[in-house]
């Protein structure tokens, strides 16, 4: 049985029970989350070392980090470093989105290294296979798409990544928007590309009971991927993106009727102007389904330094709803992020996260930025370091910034005149 | 004349001209906007000819990034390659905000080196040499405060930040509101100190007629020091805050009046959801003059990552309205930023300037954003290279990399391609 047919039947399972003490709230809470679709715990009945963590309204705002074998100079142990790294910088979860190489082993591999929730994106590895015995991807056939499915989830992957709102409709509403780029998602133009060489509708829409049945057996959550995720600005909320959510809607009605837990994934490029209209919309669609997005970055030229940019996009669209940030390194647009990227990426979505929390209220959230303030005011460095975001290199730069032995910083050096106001306010000590 | 008195009389400056032509606008909006002090020119009447910025409404939103040495740290020569720096980002005006060595001698070099508008925070200086001359912060004298600023604006300085908005009713509020982090403003913190040391009311606000003489003189732009900003977002728009923000406006009222221009410095540590309401109070009670804010930074936790923080907050507060973003660097709460500390301080600070700048709908903007999506759909490398915020480090990023079609996934037939000729832009 799923989480969710159990919350519908008012069950409370272990993992329902886990979520709640980790979110410090009732466990009945996490249950009716869960039995709405509006929370989701991705947790397969197969990966026995993943804790469980909630997905959703009323929780803390979660982070994903994406590894994978892309490149010739990738393997396995490149990526099981960077999985360390994303795991140290305080990931809640990670996707391994391969696409060549041994990705069975790849894959089962990171589900042994990771005590987090681990997703995939199946197709990727239907094309490398596909390529791999014809030579070319275009002559998939939809039985091996449906083998790689069940075989990552019966390895026990926790959620699967599927274009399954991606139909031949949108394809062609997709042609008429005249967009700027019209082919983002990786795994999106190659699924368009098989359906206009075939002449067919997108399998995993046209046969989305099947994907239910197999997320159903192993309690695979499903996160609909967005094929008409915008690639910049300029693309953001157009009729082909805003057809495919009413797609997704449908697809997540049909997905909790099948007792499959589900969630939504969003974009990509947008203007900050345009966030919170995106969220509201995927959240009046899609009925209240968490909302994983990717970023999102709020400029097209920040190329370099995307994190920073995704960071903003991030907090702004957690605080108005989403729930799951995919974060965004500084090698996007670029090439692949090395193991002190994926670090800084996981950090920015995090720090994004809990700005977004903080904002909007959720309880306990602002402690953290209290208990640090009063630090600070203390001059208690210890302290401050280890309630920093990352007191590695919180301690690092204070070390390399200032001489560390002097109670304030170099930043004011002997004037730190927070010590003379504090006299007259006749508190002990005060500083920036 | 300064240049809100020569708007006001209808006259149409260089500077103005100057701000129009980058900025693509009609020469009359930007004399109206000075006129009206919804638009500030710093400039200096003794500065050399720059590259002079316009900062307020319907402009381009501008970002400040902040140099100088302190007393631990005195290192002229790595400032200087600071300057270079920062201004080669494409800053629009910086800070010296030196407390360490010679003061006067880092100025000076500042402002000769400088092609950009800088500033200064004439109280650093004073409470220095009071501390040389009279032993201590508190034994400043309010000659020794407007000496210092006198000084600086006969040097050149095109503005200052000083923390008139600072006096008895507001340090009250302070007390009685019971804050996390008391007052974190260097400045700020100084003349508390010297106010309840000497049981005397802040000379530069007090004397602000005094103060509005020497800045009317050499048209150097007054930026109301926030002597109050909450140093954590547990104390963001509390009664101290609000009631500085109130002394604020008035002292903007009489520096417009005189014909100073005049901007007003905000915050700080704010929670997302108090930017918006911070904004609009400014733009309310200080009759929509420029807001020059500091970040803000969206959360208190994340010491070695402020540059992120304070992005958040900046392209939030300039969606909303603020007009000039101060840089954070990832030393912030730490001490004294390296020169790549400067650099990531400043390039953060500029994608959320221009994050901002696209959502207020900003044409040349979204310009570049469009060339940018053009040049990935093509796979020009240079020329994504050259719309990069950092190009430099976008091209040393690119190395070897090569967009021709040879993805070994999945052979030559590729789907996405296939998908590609579809779209018309194989």
């Amino acid at each position: 049985m799923t989480q969710l047919s159990k919350a519908v039947k008012g069950i409370i399972s272990p993992e329902m029970a886990q979520v709640a003490k980790s979110e410090r709230v009732a466990p009945e809470f996490i249950r009716q989350g869960v039995a709405a679709g509006t929370i989701v715990i991705p947790h397969n009945i197969r990966h026995r070392n993943g804790a469980s963590i909630g997905i959703g309204s009323g929780l803390r705002t979660k982070v994903s980090a994406s590894v994978g074998v892309y490149a010739d100079t990738d393997s396995i142990d490149t990526e099981v470093a960077k999985i360390k790294a994303a795991l140290e910088a305080g990931t809640d979860s990670i996707m391994d989105l391969s696409v060549k190489g041994d990705i069975d082993a790849m894959r089962r591999e990171n589900l042994a290294a990771a005590s987090t929730p681990l997703g995939t994106l199946p197709y990727y590895q239907a094309v490398s296979e596909a390529a791999q015995k014809y030579g070319t991807a275009l002559k998939m056939d939809v039985e091996a798409l449906f083998d790689v499915i069940e075989r990552q989830a019966a390895d026990g992957v926790d959620f699967l990544a599927l274009h399954c709102g991606t139909t031949m409709s949108i394809v062609e509403r997709l042609k008429k928007e005249n967009r700027l780029d019209p082919l983002v998602s990786y795994g999106g133009s190659h699924l368009i590309g098989w359906m206009l060489h075939n002449h067919r509708e997108n399998p995993l829409y046209e046969y989305y009971d099947r994907v239910l049945e197999i997320a159903r057996r192993y309690d695979v959550t499903l996160s609909i991927a967005d094929g008409m995720r915008p690639g910049c600005l300029a693309d953001s909320l157009d009729g082909a993106q805003v057809q495919e959510l009413v797609v997704m809607g449908e697809l997540v009605r049909r997905a909790r009727e099948a007792g499959v837990q589900v969630m939504v994934k969003g974009p990509g490029h947008v203007p900050l102007n345009q966030l919170k209209a995106t969220i509201v919309l995927q959240k009046s669609l899609c009925k209240g389904a968490p909302y994983f997005v990717f970023g999102p970055v709020v400029t097209d030229i920040a190329a370099g330094y995307d994190h920073i940019s995704a960071a903003i996009g991030g907090a702004v669209s957690a605080w108005a709803g989403a729930e799951f940030i995919c974060y965004v390194t500084a090698s996007e647009h670029i090439g692949l992020p090395d193991a002190d990227q994926v670090r800084e990426g996981v950090v920015a979505a995090r720090i994004a996260a809990h700005a977004a929390d903080v904002a909007k209220g959720l309880r306990g959230a602002a402690d953290w930025d209290f208990e640090l303030s009063k630090a600070r005011k203390d001059l208690d460095w210890p302290k401050q370091i280890a309630l920093s975001i990352d007191p590695k290199r919180a301690e690092y730069m204070r070390k390399t910034r200032s001489d560390d032995t002097v109670t304030g910083c170099a930043m004011c050096g002997k004037y730190c005149a927070m010590e003379v106001v504090s006299r007259y306010l006749g508190v002990s000590k005060v500083s920036c | 004349m300064t240049q809100v008195l020569a708007a006001r009389a209808g006259r149409v400056t260089p500077e103005m001209e100057m701000v129009a032509a980058q900025e693509n606008l009609d020469v009359q909006a930007v004399r109206e906007g000075v006129a009206a002090g919804r638009i500030v020119i710093p400039r200096n009447i003794k500065r050399k000819d720059f590259q002079y910025c316009g900062i307020g409404e319907g402009l381009r939103i501008k970002v400040n990034a902040l140099i100088g040495t302190s007393s631990d740290i005195e290192d002229v020569a790595m400032e200087e390659r600071k300057l270079a720096f920062v201004e080669a980002a494409e800053c629009d005006a910086l800070m010296d905000l030196s407390t360490g060595g010679d003061i006067d001698g880092m100025r000076r070099l500042v402002l000769d080196k400088a092609n950009i508008a800088v500033g200064s925070v004439p109280i650093y200086q004073a409470a220095i040499e009071a501390i040389d001359r009279r032993g201590s912060i508190v034994g400043m004298t309010a000659e020794d405060m407007f000496e210092a600023i006198e000084k600086q604006a006969a040097d050149g300085v095109d503005f200052m930040a000083i923390h008139s908005a600072l006096n008895f009713d507001v340090i009250r509020r302070l007390q009685n509101m019971g804050r996390v982090t008391d007052v974190v403003s260097r400045g700020g913190a100084f003349l508390t100190g010297w106010m309840l040391h000497n049981k005397k009311e802040n000379p530069l606000y007090e004397q602000f007629n005094r103060l509005l003489e020497i800045l009317k003189k050499y048209d150097v732009t007054l930026s109301l020091g926030d002597a109050i900003r909450p140093g954590s977002t547990a104390d963001s728009l509390d009664g101290a805050q609000l009631q500085g923000l109130i002394v604020a406006g008035e002292l903007v009222a009489r520096a417009q009046a005189a014909g100073v221009q005049v901007m007003v410095e905000g915050p700080g540590h704010v929670p997302m959801n108090h930017v918006e309401a911070t904004v609009l109070l400014q733009k309310r009670l200080c009759n929509r003059a420029p807001y020059f804010i500091l970040g803000t930074l969206a959360t208190d936790v994340a010491p070695g990552y402020d540059h992120i923080t304070s992005a958040i907050g900046g392209a939030l507060a300039g969606a909303v309205g603020a007009d000039f973003l101060c840089y954070v660097t990832p030393a912030e709460h730490l001490g004294l930023p390296t020169e790549e500390d400067v650099k990531a301080g400043v390039i953060a600070a500029r994608i959320a300037a221009h994050a901002a700048d696209l959502a207020r709908g900003n044409r040349q903007a979204w310009e570049r954003d469009r060339q940018m999506a053009q040049a990935r759909v093509d796979s020009d490398l240079d020329r994504q290279i050259s719309l990069s915020i950092d190009p430099e480090q976008t091209r040393s990023a690119f190395g070897a990399r090569d967009d021709r079609h040879d993805c070994a996934v999945c052979g030559a037939d590729c789907a996405a391609q296939v998908a590609a000729k579809y779209f018309g832009i194989a």
